[in-house]
């Protein structure tokens, strides 16, 4: 019987109750775990069982007490190899993003701390330190993200679920505060120096910047880690 | 849109996430197995972790199931 065939015994409708265990296929229908085709509503009927039997609390032998009425037929195909398969394999190996992505959220957080010991001790080095640490962590937060975003995409078949969505929608920020800030200092290089609006818009995208990057960080450990 | 209906698409959605980021731990901890078998040339290590790749293995597959069947629901609720 083909796996196509399995499925019309589902144990609805009054139809038996087939599923199909390392190649045979087991008629369950008078089993009261099996009862209108569902097993404790996680598993169905007429459908191949082997990589679930794997990870049940019984053993195999549990089988031993049903009829086998038939063998499943599984058709040679040709191994399709799935190209997400191969970048998955890709990312498993040199995973990109973990690599990529400490590099500016570190250069971030000195950046405003050197921003903000500037403005306390109005010492010009700190400032320096602040601009050149801002220009590789933002040259650095592109590659990240994309990193990011291709790993979301091949790893978690790009669903926008609410983790994902805060994460991507926070990075976008990130990336627009820090590289206006960058543009802004490159623009008027004496504009932590000058007191006016370009001065109170400047810091205030840098340091907004200190939230939001601590949120995307955040995310990205929630994913890591979801406990 | 009604709030129990609300409430159900939230918990919908919570749980696409929960198996969403369970699956590629899975299939690491498959890849991390049947590195360790190579690490063993016969006996009980190859057996124990080649055993607990199968059940990596088995873990991604009810997960991938998991994850279509509240998929297919969370857009018929949301249909609804």
């Amino acid at each position: 019987m083909k796996i196509e065939e399995l499925k019309k015994f589902d144990g609805k409708d009054g139809r038996p109750v087939y599923i199909a265990y390392k190649g045979n296929i087991y008629d369950v229908s008078d089993s009261k775990l099996w009862k209108n085709g569902s097993h404790i509503n996680r598993h169905f009927a007429g459908e191949d069982l082997t990589h679930q039997m794997a990870v049940a609390p019984h053993a195999d032998d549990v089988m031993s007490r049903y009829k086998i009425v038939d063998k499943l037929e599984t058709e040679e195909k040709p191994v399709e190899i799935d190209k997400m398969d191969k970048r998955r394999d890709f990312y498993r190996k040199f995973h990109p993003h973990p690599v990529l992505i400490h590099f500016p959220m570190a250069l971030f957080f000195f950046t405003f701390i050197m921003q903000l010991l500037f403005l306390i001790f109005n010492f010009s080095p700190y400032e320096n330190a602040a601009y050149y640490s801002l220009f590789i962590g933002v040259v650095l937060a592109y590659p990240a993200t994309a990193s990011g975003i291709y790993s979301w995409w091949i790893n978690y078949q790009s669903l926008l679920t609410r983790t994902f969505k805060i994460k991507l929608y926070m990075s976008i920020l990130l990336l627009v505060l820090t590289s206006a800030s960058l543009l802004f200092r490159i623009l008027v290089p004496g504009i932590s120096f000058t007191a006016g609006a370009g001065f109170y818009i400047y810091n205030a995208m840098l340091f907004l910047g200190f939230p939001v990057v601590t949120i995307v960080g955040y995310y990205g450990g929630k994913i890591t880690w979801p406990g | 849109m009604n709030v129990d209906l609300k409430t159900k698409i939230r918990e919908l959605e919570d749980m696409i996430e929960i198996v969403l980021i369970s699956i590629p731990r899975e299939i690491s901890a498959r890849e991390f197995y049947l590195n360790s078998v190579q690490k063993f040339r016969e006996g009980f290590a190859r057996e124990l972790f080649t055993d607990l790749a199968e059940q990596e293995l088995g873990h991604e597959a009810e997960l991938r199931k998991i994850l279509k069947r509240l998929k297919v629901e969370l857009s018929e609720l949301k249909k609804s």
